[in-house]
């Protein structure tokens, strides 16, 4: 499903190009919770943020944070498209500040590359990012081919992998892994 | 001060940027205490910030004495300004002068380098609907505001900031506010300045119920709010850290003042090896929190 957040915010009355407060965040997250009623399970959400300029750490917190936590408890996958590049340092400062005070990381993936060379925003470790990456280039691939190519212990490597699935970055189906 | 019979009370011209401002605060004794005009005559000059501070000082004048300062002989060309910055819309001081329509600044296309002063309410709802039309409306005059500092990302950068600043009014100070922003020319310099400040709890009444968040002084306590992502409401907080990290990637100068400290992060002159970070304590003490963040060109 794709979700045109500007499209959204308009039905809402809500003014863009900038989507700011914790009050336009629940009311934007609301909407889309009602909108995300019929999607099935292990689905892909687009957030489509063209036409938005900046998000801040209200909103942020409000609506993207709020729709993370969802995603691993109703089993949908996020991603996120047409990211300003403020909104990219904005996200990334709330999930950075939310992954030093809570005992849990989030992270979230994204379609066009960013500012950080990745395809993600988040605080991860260097060995999971390349992990992420191997698995945008290389769909449908199994714990084997990722100890391979990371050369790494493949423990610490399985461990990294239910890492990244717990955080909604990776999906694994029948045996086989891919990026969001 | 004038004479003995204390008709009035003669402002210095001391109005130039926030240090500076420290003068006028410590006046604030004799001006509550002396229910008479304060005589603007010497006033040369008056930036945003010291503006808007001294705009908190006559409404908690107001508040606490239930009667307005009056303000006479303002110079033409201070009263032109504060008339076009909408300094008298608050209503909080007497002006007996009035300025004849004809000299007052027209409110056209160039004279648009600057954001009026508005109120941010305290209440939530109010508050969002003010802070939502004072971004489009700085959106609109950004190409002149920040005229010497222009692209997309500075604007952007900027949306952040007052939205920022703006909603830690009615979060954290349990009062209202006021902004205002202005490229304006000091010396060979252009100067774009915003300020967000109001005359509410401040930052240690606000951070009292944070017995885990040690400091000695204010200004460590601003420092930290500053630095680290820390909240009085919340487990956690992003605002303030947030505009801190802008405020370095635009190597601008940040001023927060609460309480009796301060704080300065001169970002411009971090790169040189030079100190950057300035705390002082021990200052007159006025209520709320004061935020002025500058970039010069």
């Amino acid at each position: 499903m794709i979700i045109s957040v500007e499209k959204t915010a308009k039905e809402l009355k809500v003014k863009t190009p900038d989507l700011i407060t914790r009050p336009v965040g629940r009311l934007m997250y609301s909407s889309t919770v009602d909108k995300l009623a019929v999607i099935g399970a292990g689905e892909v959400v687009i957030l489509d943020f063209a036409g938005i300029k900046v998000i801040d750490s209200s909103f942020i917190d409000e609506y993207v944070v709020r729709l993370i936590h969802d995603s691993c408890k109703r089993d949908f996958y996020l991603k996120l498209r047409n990211i300003s590049a403020i909104s990219e340092i904005n996200i990334d400062s709330v999930f950075n500040s939310y992954s030093n005070y809570k005992d849990r990381r989030i992270v979230i993936t994204r379609e066009d590359i960013g500012r950080n060379n990745r395809f993600y925003i988040g605080p991860l470790s260097e060995n999971e990012s390349d992990i992420l990456d191997y698995l945008r280039i290389n769909q449908g691939t199994t714990l084997d081919d990722i100890v391979n190519f990371t050369g790494a212990d493949s423990l610490k490597v399985k461990k990294s992998v239910e890492e990244l699935m717990f955080m909604r970055v990776l999906k694994k189906n029948n045996g086989e892994f891919t990026a969001v | 001060m004038s004479g003995s019979a204390h008709k009035h009370i003669v402002m210095p011209d001391r109005f130039r940027d926030p240090y500076i401002f420290e003068n006028i605060l410590s006046m604030q004794e004799p001006v509550f205490s002396k229910e008479c005009p304060l005589d603007m005559s010497r006033i040369a000059f008056m930036e945003p910030y010291s503006m808007i501070s001294f705009l908190l000082m006559g409404r908690n004048y107001l508040r606490n004495r239930g009667s307005k300062l009056t303000l006479i002989n303002l110079p033409v060309h201070i009263h032109q300004y504060l008339a076009r910055m909408d300094f008298f819309e608050s209503a909080v001081f007497n002006i007996p002068e009035v300025l004849d329509t004809n000299l007052m600044f027209r409110r056209n296309k160039s004279s648009s380098r600057l954001l009026e002063i508005t109120e941010i309410p305290n209440k939530e709802r109010q508050s969002v609907k003010v802070i939502s039309a004072v971004i489009a409306l700085f959106r609109k005059r950004a190409p002149l505001i920040l005229k010497y500092w222009m692209n997309d990302s500075v604007v952007d950068y900027f949306v952040t900031v007052i939205s920022e600043l703006c909603q830690n009014i009615f979060e954290h100070s349990l009062d209202s506010g006021y902004m205002a922003m202005q490229t304006y020319r000091s010396g060979n310099e252009n100067i774009a300045r915003l300020v967000i400040s109001d005359s509410g709890i401040g930052i240690i009444k606000s951070f009292s119920s944070r017995n885990d968040i040690k400091y000695t002084e204010g200004s460590e306590l601003i420092e930290l709010a500053l630095t680290t992502p820390i909240s009085s409401k919340r487990e956690f907080g992003y605002g303030l850290c947030q505009v801190n990290n802008i405020v370095e990637k635009l190597k601008g100068v940040i001023y927060i003042r609460s309480g009796e400290s301060s704080l300065t992060a001169f970002y411009n002159r971090k790169d040189k090896n030079s100190k950057y970070l300035f705390q002082r304590n021990g200052l007159i003490r006025f209520d709320g929190m004061q935020i002025s963040i500058s970039l010069s060109s």
